[in-house]
């Protein structure tokens, strides 16, 4: 069995730098902005949030990340022996628009098209509404999906094994994984509001749950990216 | 360890071990080694000491057993509401004010205390006449009439085209709604305490002053007919041979009761035998049989509601002009037909008054319809004591509590409020002097009841003005009247405070004793470093002597303080002295003692499940959710699983891993679609369980579950069986024969259950009710008594093969492979846990029959869920750990809700006494109940070992010290989750829904903990032991089950 993948850095030019700070802020501000018109009416405004979100969520990829297979990201198109080179001067790198963008979509591509059905499928599983609420729950999915996955695609690809390495949660602790466990986490929370009887409009399904998810966004992003940077969750 | 060489106790499987070897040997012309004579010995010592370990292993969990009791017991005799009741009674001469100037009390003839109104009385109780099944229904577009709408017209109608002859009103119960507690209510006038709640079907004789031994005071010949409740509360009261008792706890017997009072009542209603009764109290249990049985909401109850209403017609012919005719519920039922509890549908009954002479008022004439809900106009039931008592001429019974109902004082002009106030007057008073006596017997703080008082002064001063005045107004009547009545409310409202009194002491001695004892469990299941097994009987030991020390010095206390209550100081002595030794036990074994934190993610885990659980129980939104929060959990473990799973370097691993966490998680969910919801749930949840919201039966559809158990669930069981070759020898015949046979004969019963109920082959009834219930016998005895004498006497499921070396199997144990051929031991690899399975498979049929057609499918997800666990807890290396035990404790917990049950008393399926007979039979009653209600949190406790023997090999070390500690967490779950339930209940014993969710609650977790404790010592720990004896036959004792000292001490 191969090694756990090594933390991921971001980029450290200037724009990656201002945006890896700037981005949980946008991120959050996104959400708190348009937090009245979900709750009035979750489907169109979820359904709205999800563009300016995966804009976002590209850009941060694209400004802050380094793409599958580039030289201080992790495995990828060609295998590269572990430890062999860790210390591009990131400096020096050529940001290509071409490289960058692409990359970003495609992954928003290839995470949302399995994430979506999987994480709505894990909601139902968790006790989303069976019968009712399609809607609302796939675009939960749909957020969780943009939050949690598309950054990951972006620097791990799509790789079996290392796939293999992210579900049993061996990779190693960095912004992007504490962005994922950050979500997952958050939209688990999440459901702990719901049964309350305050009779709050934003108790109702799935409000608590994409709230959490962006509250553990965030502070995963913030953690992974600072305290918890190179750990790994030990299940001994 | 050595290479499996077989230790000379042969039998069965052993011989036939050894001969496959001697064969081979003889083959092979090679020696073989005797050293039979020391084996034997060793093997002997082995065996006694792994007897004795386990009895004192069982001896600790019994000694735990008991410090919940006394816990739960301290705590609950302090919780639960108590009132002092007084012996005093009222006697017709002694009214209880100075009546002087108004009436001459003292002749039971014309009246004791006030001029009495009718000669004799009919009182027909119809058991659970909830209120809106006697006002008429308009179908509406948002609600359409349901069955028990419009049924039984002739209450409103005469109410309303008649109102002086007769009054219909709302008639609110005090919880609990049980009708032992009512029937108190209705004849004493007092509150009733929670503490009387579970004495409902075995009843007690009536010590308090009441109508019942007031009639007969006055020398009243009293008829009862119907529900025999009332005799175990009045025993001997009735005239012995007009009256007619009835059993009243067949609830599936929708008419022997009714038919039985009808026959008997209009014969004494016809005026030849007038003469030979003065009051007929009558009690029909058709429409709370309706009820509990199919719901309010079906034609069976429509049926019933229509008898009645035919039955009231004829009454209302027969009954003679000197005769008050009564009719009431006393209680209302939810809507499944089910009470115990306070919600509105619950407690709102109906009362109605009926006189062939003109006789009843209203004070005013808004009033002159009945109320169209129960929300308008409400009477309480107590009020029945002060007004029947009158009209009867009778004293108000002394510890009464209730107000003269208006309707049958004011007149039938509606303006006599000189009687009303009179009336008021005259319970005011009596009640004054109950609070008297009441305040000098438990010497109460005067402050409590002052502003009763200051309303007590303020009516006397009314009444002496009026008094002094001579010349009256209505008006001023009407002021005097409204005075008593206020000095009446406000004195309930400060009883209804007073009697919600706690014994604060006991409930702290209670909670602490369950801390300790939690601690004491904590350690010795988390916190111990090596053999559970040798190290429990020094902490037994000490344990032991420390009760007996305590519970002389509790006795000793009690002398030298007889203030204190005996029982509380020997319960309190015996547990502290008990857990006192026990921590010197832990002293003397310091240093085997690690600090029980959780090291790994599943440590975490079932910490943060357990905790976060009954943190929980302190909000009620959280109680009420429990179901879908267990949900979430075990969603979440599986999740978790499915991440360890992809860990696994070894690929066969990882894929069953995998399979069975997803597997895992969708079962928990597909379960979860089996909910019966409780009535804060509604409406965000849908019941499932039975064939519609408000029915207790199950649909056709739903019948055809457990066949899908019986025709599925065998070969699932067999596939984990087959994986490791264990399905040898009886595990043949037991999975694809008995247990398959039992299930079938239990998807039968229910089936021939529901010909029964829906009457489907009309004439049979009796055929069928004789074999279902033979069907049922037979299923448990395949389930117990085949099953247990198949567990007692099974062989391990090995099978010996001799065979030419080419082909290893992975689940077998290849003893010798220096020759030509090897013997093969197939089934070697999981030779404890295969063995152990078929205790659970035995319980899960007998569990499956007592549970209702859906129950029998959650039932058998839960014991395929179980079996998936064991894989799960095999290929991710856990056995060790404590998120088997808890997992299974989250598994039964959730399967509770998914059988049926709620944490309310009024989701108990009573009925289920009836499965495997006709009557009430100790101690089987209980039991099957027991089994019904609890079946799935049995099931998972009777699992527990299973998961740390689940693929160990057969010689493994000390594993009674690990079925041991993985019992001990699995109860250490129960007990977390009974002290947190415990100490919210103390807590919020304030609160709002403190009997509607929290009491409830405590209950539920007190009981399951000690049913708990009781299955994990008598079937699980008990069962393992079979289990290792049956092992240990063939594969020897010296490392069997546990490691002797001396081994031990080597290694180190």
């Amino acid at each position: 069995m191969k090694p756990p993948a090594t933390p991921i850095d971001t980029l450290s030019n200037d724009a990656a730098n201002l945006y890896k700070h700037l981005h949980p802020v946008l991120i959050l501000s996104l959400y708190a902005y348009q937090f009245s018109s979900i709750v009035a009416d979750p489907v169109p405004a979820l359904t709205t949030t999800l563009i300016p979100l995966a804009v976002l969520q590209i850009a941060y990829a694209a400004i802050c990340l380094p793409p599958i297979g580039s030289s201080n990201g992790v495995g990828g198109g060609e295998k590269k022996k572990p430890g062999e080179r860790r210390k591009a001067a990131p400096g020096k790198l050529e940001v290509s628009f071409n490289s960058k963008i692409v990359p970003a979509f495609l992954s928003l591509i290839s995470s949302t098209l399995p994430g979506i059905p999987v994480l709505a499928l894990s909601l139902l599983l968790f006790g989303a509404p069976v019968t009712t609420h399609h809607a609302e729950t796939l675009l939960a999915a749909a957020h969780i999906s943009f939050l949690a996955t598309l950054p990951l695609v972006y620097v791990h690809g799509v790789d079996g094994g290392r796939w293999r390495e992210i579900v049993a949660a061996q990779v190693h602790i960095d912004e992007v994984f504490g962005c994922t466990l950050g979500t997952l986490v958050g939209a688990w929370l999440g459901a702990v509001p719901i049964p309350l009887d305050w009779d709050r409009e934003w108790q109702k399904w799935p409000i608590t749950i994409v709230t959490g998810a962006y509250i553990g966004f965030t502070v995963g992003k913030v953690l992974g990216g600072t305290i918890l940077k190179g750990k790994t969750v030990s299940f001994e | 360890m050595d290479q499996g060489e077989p230790l000379p106790s042969f039998e069965g499987l052993a011989a036939a071990f050894a001969k496959a070897k001697a064969e081979k040997e003889r083959e092979e012309a090679s020696g073989l080694r005797a050293r039979t004579g020391d084996a034997a010995a060793a093997n002997k010592r082995g065996e006694v000491h792994f007897k004795a370990l386990h009895l004192i292993v069982i001896a600790f969990f019994t000694f735990l057993l008991i410090l919940h009791v006394l816990g739960i017991y301290l705590f609950a005799t302090g919780f639960l509401l108590t009132r002092l009741v007084l012996d005093e009674t009222s006697e017709c001469a002694l009214p209880p004010i100075d009546i002087s100037d108004v009436y001459s009390p003292g002749s039971a003839e014309t009246g004791c205390w006030h001029p009495k109104s009718f000669e004799k009385a009919v009182v027909i109780l119809v058991d659970a006449l909830r209120y809106d099944f006697t006002v008429p229904f308009q179908a509406t577009d948002s609600e359409q009439a349901q069955h028990f709408h419009n049924a039984l017209p002739v209450l409103y109608d005469t109410a309303a085209k008649h109102p002086h002859q007769a009054f219909l009103r709302p008639f609110i119960a005090d919880p609990p709604t049980a009708t032992l507690q009512r029937l108190k209510g209705l004849t004493t006038g007092t509150l009733p305490t929670f503490v009387d709640a579970g004495s409902n079907f075995a009843g007690d004789a009536i010590d308090e002053d009441n109508l019942v031994a007031q009639l007969r005071n006055a020398s009243k010949r009293i008829v009862h007919l119907g529900d025999d409740t009332w005799h175990a509360l009045w025993p001997g009261y009735f005239e012995p041979n007009l009256t007619r008792p009835y059993d009243s706890f067949n609830v599936w017997d929708l008419h022997t009761v009714d038919n039985g009072v009808t026959e008997h009542i209009f014969p004494l209603l016809h005026p030849a035998n007038t003469s030979k009764w003065d009051v007929i109290i009558g009690h029909y249990l058709g429409v709370d049989h309706a009820g509990h049985r199919y719901g309010p909401d079906h034609p069976a109850m429509a049926a019933k509601l229509s008898q009645m209403d035919e039955v009231f017609h004829r009454m209302i012919e027969q009954i003679d002009d000197s005769t008050l005719l009564v009719v009431m519920g006393d209680h209302g039922m939810d809507v499944k037909g089910d009470h115990g509890g306070e919600s509105d549908d619950e407690i709102q009954a109906a009362l109605w008054m009926y006189s062939k002479q003109p006789f009843f008022g209203r004070t005013s004439p808004d009033y002159a319809t009945p109320p169209a809900t129960a929300k308008e106009r409400p009477v309480a039931q107590i009020d029945l004591v002060p007004t029947l008592s009158l009209l009867l001429g009778l004293p108000i019974p002394f510890n009464n509590l209730g107000a003269p109902i208006e309707e049958a004082f004011i007149g039938a002009q509606g303006s006599n409020y000189e009687n009303l106030a009179n009336v008021n007057r005259l319970a005011a008073a009596q009640i004054h002097r109950y609070q008297d006596a009441y305040a000098q017997a438990r010497g109460l703080d005067p402050s409590t009841r002052a502003s009763a008082l200051a309303l007590w002064d303020a009516a006397n001063d009314a009444w002496d003005s009026i008094k002094k005045s001579k010349k009256s107004a209505t008006s001023d009547w009407k002021t005097t009247f409204s005075a008593f009545s206020a000095y009446q409310s406000e004195t309930l409202s400060i009883c209804r405070a007073l009697w919600a009194r706690f014994d604060i002491p006991r409930m702290i001695n209670g909670v602490l004793i369950l801390v300790s004892a939690l601690i004491v469990l904590g350690i010795y299941a988390r916190g111990l470093d090596g053999e559970h097994a040798e190290l429990t009987a020094p902490l037994l030991s000490i344990g032991a002597a420390g009760s007996v020390i305590g519970l002389l010095n509790g006795l000793g206390l009690t002398y030298l303080y007889t203030s204190l209550s005996l029982d509380q100081a020997l319960s309190f002595g015996a547990a502290f002295g008990g857990i006192a030794g026990v921590g010197m036990g832990f002293w003397y074994i310091r240093r085997r003692i690690i600090l029980p934190v959780p090291t790994s993610i599943w440590g975490w885990a079932s910490v943060i499940f357990t905790l976060a659980l009954s943190a929980g129980f302190a909000a009620n939104s959280w109680t009420i959710w429990e179901d879908e929060i267990l949900l979430h959990f075990l969603a979440t473990f599986g999740v978790l699983a499915v991440a360890s799973s992809f860990r696994q370097k070894n690929t066969i691993d990882r894929a069953l891993g995998c399979y069975h966490s997803i597997l895992f998680i969708v079962l928990t969910r597909l379960a979860s679609f089996s909910r019966l919801c409780r009535e804060e749930q509604i409406p965000y949840c849908k019941s499932t369980y039975y064939a519609s919201a408000t029915s207790s039966t199950s649909a056709t559809w739903q019948l055809a579950i457990p066949y899908v158990v019986a025709f599925t669930l065998p070969n699932l069981i067999r596939s984990y069986f087959k994986g490791t070759r264990n399905h040898q020898g009886s595990a043949i015949l037991w999975l694809d024969f008995a247990l398959r046979f039992g299930l079938l004969l239990s998807a039968a019963y229910w089936t021939l259950d529901a010909a029964d109920d829906g009457e489907w082959y009309p004439g049979y009834g009796d055929e069928i009710k004789t074999t279902k219930r033979l069907i049922a016998q037979l299923t448990l005895a395949i389930a117990l008594a085949f099953g247990y004498s198949t567990f007692s006497w099974a062989k391990p499921f090995l099978n010996i093969e001799t065979k030419k070396k080419e082909s290893y199997e992975s689940a077998s144990f290849v003893v010798d492979d220096s020759g030509t051929s090897s013997i093969t031991i197939l089934g070697y690899a999981n030779v404890h846990g295969s063995r152990y399975a078929i205790l659970i498979t035995m319980w899960f049929l007998a569990i499956s029959l007592v549970e209702k057609p859906m129950g029998a499918g959650a039932i058998g997800i839960l014991t395929w869920q179980i079996f998936s666990l064991f894989e799960i807890i095999d290929t991710n290396k856990l056995s060790n750990t404590s998120i088997g035990p808890v997992v299974l404790g989250l598994l039964g917990s959730f399967h509770y809700f998914k059988t049926g049950h709620q944490g309310t008393l009024s989701s108990i399926q009573w009925e289920s006494a009836f499965i495997p007979l006709q009557t009430i039979r100790y101690p089987w009653t209980p039991f099957i109940v027991v089994l019904n209600t609890f079946g799935a949190q049995i099931l998972c406790a009777i699992a527990v070992p299973a998961i740390v023997l689940w693929k160990q090999p057969p010689k493994k070390k000390s594993l009674l010290s690990d079925v041991a500690k993985a019992v001990a967490t699995h109860v250490l779950f129960y007990a977390v989750i009974n002290l947190a339930t415990t100490m919210w209940t103390g807590h919020l014993r304030r609160h709002l829904m403190l009997y509607r969710i929290f009491c409830p609650r405590f209950m539920m977790g007190a009981v399951v903990l000690v049913v708990v404790d009781i299955v994990s010592i008598l079937i699980a720990i008990g069962g393992a032991r079979t289990s290792f004896l049956s092992v240990a036959e063939v594969f020897g004792w010296s490392d069997v089950g546990v490691a002797r000292t001396a081994t031990r001490e080597r290694e180190m």
